[in-house]
């Protein structure tokens, strides 16, 4: 282990959390929708704009920057920003390295967005779209595979072929988060669905269906990250970070097991800055860009063994009322895609015991995750706790 | 077949050219003679630079597969089905390719590599079961 050199865990928090809401189509520009998504953060944290010494986001030529955003709200001296480039495997860490410059002293204050127009204007399933800027594109594209559903879809059924997950596996996950979504007002996909529904739903890449891919959607998130210290006097239920962790993994052009993710070995790290384990984890906010994201997570987390990641949730463990609820607004299948950032978003809501119908009694412990590593080699996590 | 046609970088030009006279070659280390695909100037198991091509069988065994429904690409609207392939000559080495026979592929089987011409100026390779005879060469793909 690298020698410690500042005091990380639980010394920053989240002191306030935002949304615009989420459409299909937003009728303005992402700048527009960063503003009012940052704007509202700060108001859920009884914050005004001129206490921001920070802003972050990521993004992947698709959304504006800290650069744009600060001069908007008339924030003329940030003393950090951080304008990541990626997509949803960088999601958490953007929070993360957010958390590190405050608990390092470069800012005190720092606001996290990500806004995007991925419905109507910039749509990640690559539908009218021009290639990825990707160096490794060149060896898929010329055979018609270029979408993250294929993608993974690929790896999903290396998954079944491996460890013999089935679709109804798949779909007992989709049907569970929808019936979260149900209970969530800010989700746009509420009407319940069972297992039927997902069998019958259209093709996309099989073994993947409609049901299986998330809502590109559009719309803002942001969180706002200070210390631990001036949180506990602010509006709202600080929620601390405990543990953030980033990691690589390999090309999925040269690996060894492609249902082994980034997150396999981010997680032993996660979890020892936290001093916390699987079992200690109340509420998880996975990131599932598709169905089996999910799945291999739950297994790459330690929740379950590898390979019964489907088993466990046809077994009813991630539902609300399960060992283990999972995504518990409905995560990207039911609620919205904003990349990442409402899963952070969510965590904070349980945690502070406001999620309504949705709450998760006397969760404690949150672990929220970023794309678990494919496509671009990266994954990024926090373990977030209430205060 | 392809709505996209790849688009060559500095390290990887002269592959496609290799590709472009039915050629598959990978790379081989000239310090520690690991192969490796794709190309990179970089031997990533002991960071030296030196390395030759090496022409080797396209031959692999199938990892996963899918059948793409959705028209993601302009101008494909048909059902193809692309395969991901556990290469022979580098184990941890994954190519992905159009599927070129009437039936799916079955987990693990063994498959050979063959050369598509697209059209006048481009040439991919796609994969077929080991068991059929490399006759199809030229064609386009089953989707078609």
């Amino acid at each position: 282990m690298p020698k410690r050199l500042l005091e990380f865990s639980d010394h920053t928090a989240i002191a306030g959390v935002g949304y615009t809401p989420f459409t299909k189509d937003s009728g303005v520009s992402t700048l527009t929708l960063a503003c009012r998504a940052v704007l509202a953060a700060l108001e859920d944290a009884g914050l005004a704009p001129d206490d921001v010494d920070g802003l972050a986001t990521h993004r992947v030529g698709d959304s504006a920057p800290p650069t744009l955003v600060g001069p908007a709200l008339g924030l003329a001296d940030l003393s950090w920003h951080l304008d990541q480039f990626g997509g949803g495997s960088v999601s958490h860490a953007v929070v993360g390295q957010a958390a590190l410059a405050v608990a390092a002293g470069l800012a005190e204050t720092v606001v996290c967005y990500r806004a995007i127009n991925a419905r109507s204007e910039f749509r990640m399933g690559g539908t009218g779209r021009g290639l990825p800027a990707s160096f490794e594109v060149q060896y898929q594209a010329p055979y018609g595979y270029v979408a993250p559903a294929q993608q993974f879809a690929m790896y999903a059924r290396a998954h079944m072929l491996r460890y013999g997950t089935r679709a109804e596996h798949l779909g007992a996950l989709a049907v569970t988060q929808r019936a979260n979504a149900a209970k969530n007002p800010r989700a746009l996909m509420r009407t319940p669905i069972t297992l039927d529904d997902y069998l019958a739903s259209r093709w996309i890449a099989e073994p993947f269906r409609l049901l299986d891919c998330c809502l590109e959607t559009d719309g803002a998130c942001a969180v706002v990250v200070t210390t631990a210290e001036r949180a506990r006097s602010l509006r709202r239920p600080p929620v601390l970070v405990s543990a953030a962790a980033w990691g690589g993994g390999t090309s999925h052009l040269s690996c060894d097991d492609p249902t082994v993710t980034a997150a396999a070995a981010l997680a032993p790290r996660l979890y020892a800055q936290a001093g916390l384990g699987p079992g200690d984890v109340d509420v998880a906010e996975l990131y599932d860009c598709f169905t089996y994201s999910v799945i291999v997570q739950l297994e790459d987390y330690g929740f379950c063994p590898k390979g019964e990641g489907g088993p466990y949730v046809a077994s009813g463990a991630t539902a609300l009322d399960g060992a283990l609820p999972v995504n518990t607004h409905g995560g990207f299948l039911s609620e919205g895609y904003v990349h990442g950032i409402n899963h952070i978003a969510e965590a904070v809501s349980q945690l502070r015991g406001e999620a309504g119908d949705r709450q998760v009694p006397g969760a404690e412990v949150a672990l929220s995750t970023a794309q678990p590593g494919y496509v671009l080699p990266a994954t990024s996590a926090l373990i977030l706790r209430r205060a | 077949m392809p709505g996209y046609r790849p688009e060559p970088d500095r390290d990887s030009r002269a592959w496609w050219e290799r590709v472009a006279r039915r050629e598959f070659a990978v790379q081989e280390c000239d310090a520690c003679g690991t192969l490796r695909f794709p190309p990179r100037a970089f031997c990533a198991a002991c960071r030296t630079e030196g390395w030759r091509w090496r022409e080797v069988a396209p031959e692999g065994e199938v990892e996963s597969w899918i059948v793409s429904r959705q028209p993601f690409v302009p101008g494909l609207r048909d059902p193809y089905l692309v395969v991901m392939v556990r290469l022979k000559a580098v184990p941890g080495g994954l190519v992905y390719g159009n599927w070129r026979a009437e039936r799916p592929p079955e987990a693990g089987e063994r498959v050979r590599g063959v050369f598509t011409q697209v059209d006048e100026e481009l040439i991919v390779l796609d994969w077929m079961p080991e068991s059929c005879i490399a006759i199809r060469s030229g064609e386009n793909s089953p989707a078609d």
